[in-house]
């Protein structure tokens, strides 16, 4: 019971967030999110026994990890008064193989229910000084702040322990933690075994997030470098934290942003491309690898793109059903087809993908979640022009891509061999269980799609979607819509279920920055990378088994639906309310996981590990 | 007097390049003008009779349904003829071809027993309209619009800074206005908007 006391009155602390009487500096694992009063917010309250996760009965800090990952906690310092203050964390390794990035924490005022949340984290230096209450952040009583500590590992670093410290210094006051940080033989897979990918729309919200960027040269800023920059950066920010990035290039009526698409003349059979200007220094880089290569991850050609190609593009619609419609996609593809590959850009597939409804009124045929059966037609007929338009022999992937939901099952058994990646809505693909087996069989590759969870669901929320993507047994997972925070993420947030990054264009930064939900999801896949890893030593449905009973004491049933009566009936009778009620099994077994529940899975990874060693 | 030409084509040839289009009040007069002239040749070619077989009847009953747990009922059912609708189509995309500068032709439908609301039946490549809210099914009548539809006059319209509108009416084989066509150009088009 005595060694228990300290434990007992930290957690106290931590979780009344009061009795500070003078300066402190608390580690937090990564899972609890301390507001700026030191309460841990009440999303992650209900794990708040995690608190004293990270302390041996020296009260050092004990972190572990696998090389070729990070490993991530939170420091918290608070001042009982505003005042000036120092943080300086450090874990020396005189290899180098050991490197420490820290992030203040912004605390994001959230109008829904009128609280603080830290999410948006700011890249600063390992010995930061400031004073409290931060002056940016503008919380009027702020008396703690948060910071996010990420530790890189290197692939090659020695295993072993290391020492560490993380100091406060507030006037007189020298507070010291010690940290023992210790590596782990293994080394953490560089293949995820879930695509995690961050969609978004054009690029004229870029403008609107680096307003000041754009604003210093308006009529040319779109052709800019700084424009193109900015761009790759936003691929690096998603691809350093194990996801991948998707900008769509056209509307829903078929107009093409110029930096998406090569510039075309002509029409019928003379219309072809006359510059590859604004596309190569839009996606070279990107295809080729070199936008990264200054980054942990090492250069590396993106694995997916979204193509132009649209009803509108590059075949013109009026002449829909024509010759000359034909003339101009097999014309212009099979120009495309010859620019990649005489660029030897062969790693990276290339999707036609239909993005465009027919409640947009530019085109007469869902190309996105066909709901009419009606319009398969018009995939069978972009299948027939692609096959025409691509020498069989062809190295350059081009995939026919669709996002499929009401007409999911009747699409997989009609579209066979002409659409090849599948991104399914979740809800509606849990009702069809062998899916995923039956369309990686036949070499599909098969996502589902949602969007991030909100600050104010638990820290773990985000973790859900990878987890479910592996149980699954699915490729990847798309979340819809990622870089876009609202007009005020900063003072009047709405929660961020559209944006995993931020702009970082008030720091003084000409890039994003990323998020906590974000760091919670690499560290995700980090995980599920390992776990999946050990599937030759253990079967991976017991891996699988464990990994969800260890989340939220769920069985691998939980994850699925039973098939419901209305699937077999034809799609255009189904209405959304009853694909609730149909899906209502997983949403309840599922819903809300406690902060702890990945933080749990993560000490089932590292036991597995020990194991194998 | 050659010197004095190449200075100004060339001087002419580089705001055209950068893409500045700095353009004159008269220039909006004939951009107006010209899309009177679109406007006015759309006017006699739209077959109305055509454009009343766009939209299904599925369509037009979930049109204005609310389901408070089913916030898209309404976009889920929404639904076309794509014969009718492509042989429209095709008609306004090559009206639009008759300005000498980026247009579009759009079309309009009043609907049926709702007055005062008018939806959006077709859009085209530039993706510029002066009155639809991006993603709206349907939505109130402007003033102009009613006065297109009752008068079967054109009527222009410069209501959004640098737009120019002009509605006409689209007629069926009755005689009935049945609709409306927007021919529809920016004094500076935005190469980016609507990307989305």
């Amino acid at each position: 019971m005595a060694k228990q006391a300290p434990f007992l009155l930290l957690l106290l602390m931590v979780v009344s967030g009061q009795g500070l009487l003078a300066a402190d500096l608390q580690a937090l694992p990564e899972f609890l999110r301390s507001d700026p009063f030191g309460t841990i917010v009440a999303p992650d309250r209900s794990s708040v026994d995690l608190a004293s996760s990270l302390y041996d009965a020296q009260h050092r800090v004990m972190l572990t990890g696998c090389r070729g990952g990070y490993v991530s906690f939170q420091m918290v310092v608070k001042l009982p008064s505003p005042g000036l203050y120092t943080l300086d964390v450090t874990i020396p390794d005189p290899a180098n193989k050991v490197q420490i990035d820290l992030f203040r924490e912004w605390f994001h005022f959230t109008d829904s229910d009128q609280h603080y949340y830290p999410d948006a984290l700011i890249p600063v230096r390992a010995t930061y000084n400031s004073r409290l209450p931060e002056p940016d952040n503008r919380i009027p009583l702020q008396t703690a702040q948060a910071f996010w500590v990420d530790v890189y590992i290197a692939p090659d670093a020695h295993p072993g322990t290391r020492s560490g410290s993380a100091t406060l210094k507030a006037g007189a006051k020298i507070i010291t933690l010690q940290i023992q940080f210790t590596v782990l033989a293994s080394v953490i897979p560089t293949e995820d075994v879930v695509t995690i990918d961050h969609n978004s729309y054009g690029s004229s919200w870029l403008a609107q997030q680096f307003a000041a960027s754009y604003q210093r040269d308006p009529d040319h800023w779109f052709e800019s470098n700084q424009f193109f920059g900015l761009i790759h950066a936003y691929h690096r920010v998603f691809y350093e934290h194990r996801g991948i990035f998707h900008q769509l290039g056209y509307g829903h009526s078929g107009k093409v942003g110029p930096e998406f698409a090569p510039a075309l003349e002509g029409s019928g059979r003379a219309k072809h491309i006359i510059s590859w200007s604004l596309y190569d220094r839009h996606y070279g880089s990107l295809f080729d690898g070199t936008a990264f290569s200054a980054g942990r991850r090492g250069q590396r050609p993106i694995p997916f793109v979204y193509l132009p190609i649209n009803p509108e593009w590059p075949g013109s619609y009026e002449f829909w059903g024509e010759a000359g419609y034909e003339a101009e996609f097999v014309n212009v593809v099979s120009e495309m087809e010859r620019h990649f590959r005489e660029k030897g850009w062969t790693h990276t597939n290339f999707e036609v993908f239909f993005n465009h409804k027919k409640r947009y009124k530019g085109f007469p045929w869902d190309g996105d979640e066909v709901r009419f059966p009606k319009d398969l037609k018009y995939f069978l007929e972009y299948g027939r022009l692609l096959k025409k338009a691509l020498p069989p022999d062809t190295p350059v992937h081009f995939v026919f891509r669709a996002d499929v939901s009401w007409d999911m099952e009747q699409q997989f058994r009609i579209l066979e061999g002409v659409v090849k990646l599948w991104c399914a809505g979740g809800d509606i693909l849990s009702f069809y269980r062998d899916a995923p087996k039956m369309l990686r069989n036949r070499d599909d590759v098969i996502w589902y799609y949602g969007g991030p969870p909100s600050v104010t669901d638990s820290s773990s929320a985000i973790t859900e979607f990878p987890l479910r993507a592996w149980l699954w047994g699915v490729n990847g997972y798309v979340h819809w819509l990622t870089i876009s925070p609202g007009e005020d993420p900063w003072f009047h947030f709405n929660g961020g279920q559209t944006a995993l990054v931020y702009s970082g264009e008030r720091f003084g930064l000409t890039e994003p920055i990323p998020s906590i939900r974000l760091k919670i999801q690499r560290n995700c896949l980090q995980d599920l990378a390992l776990l999946d890893s050990l599937k030759g030593r253990k079967p991976l449905d017991s891996l699988r088994a464990e990994a969800a009973r260890s989340y939220n004491n769920s069985t691998l049933d939980d994850w699925w639906n039973p098939r419901p009566a209305l699937a077999d009936l034809p799609s255009d009778q189904w209405l959304g309310s009853a694909i609730e009620d149909a899906a209502s099994h997983t949403q309840h077994a599922l819903r809300h996981p406690a902060a702890s529940a990945w933080y749990n899975v993560h000490q089932y990874a590292l036991t597995l590990q020990a194991e194998d060693k | 007097m050659k010197i004095v030409y190449l200075i100004v084509l060339t001087v002419s040839l580089m705001f055209a390049m950068l893409g500045v289009p700095k353009l004159s009040p008269d220039a909006s007069v004939d951009m107006k003008r010209e899309l009177d002239d679109v406007a006015r040749v759309g006017s006699v070619v739209v077959d109305g009779d055509v454009c009343q077989k766009i939209v299904t009847q599925r369509a037009k009953e979930f049109l204005f349904a609310k389901d408070p747990r089913d916030e898209f009922l309404a976009g889920d059912n929404y639904d076309v003829d794509d014969v009718a609708f492509n042989t429209v189509k095709k008609t306004l995309a090559r009206l639009s071809h008759l300005s000498s500068f980026p247009a579009d032709v759009n079309l309009w439908m009043p609907i049926e027993g709702h007055p005062g609301k008018i939806q959006l039946v077709i859009r085209n490549k530039n993706e510029m309209s002066q009155f639809w809210n991006w993603g709206e099914l349907y939505g109130d009548m402007v003033p102009q619009m009613e006065t297109a539809l009752k008068t079967e006059q054109r009527v222009t319209v410069t209501s959004k800074p640098g737009w120019i509108s002009v509605l006409a009416p689209v007629h069926n084989s009755l005689g009935d206005v049945v609709g409306l066509i927007e021919a529809v150009s920016r004094i500076k088009v935005d190469v980016h908007e609507n990307v989305k």
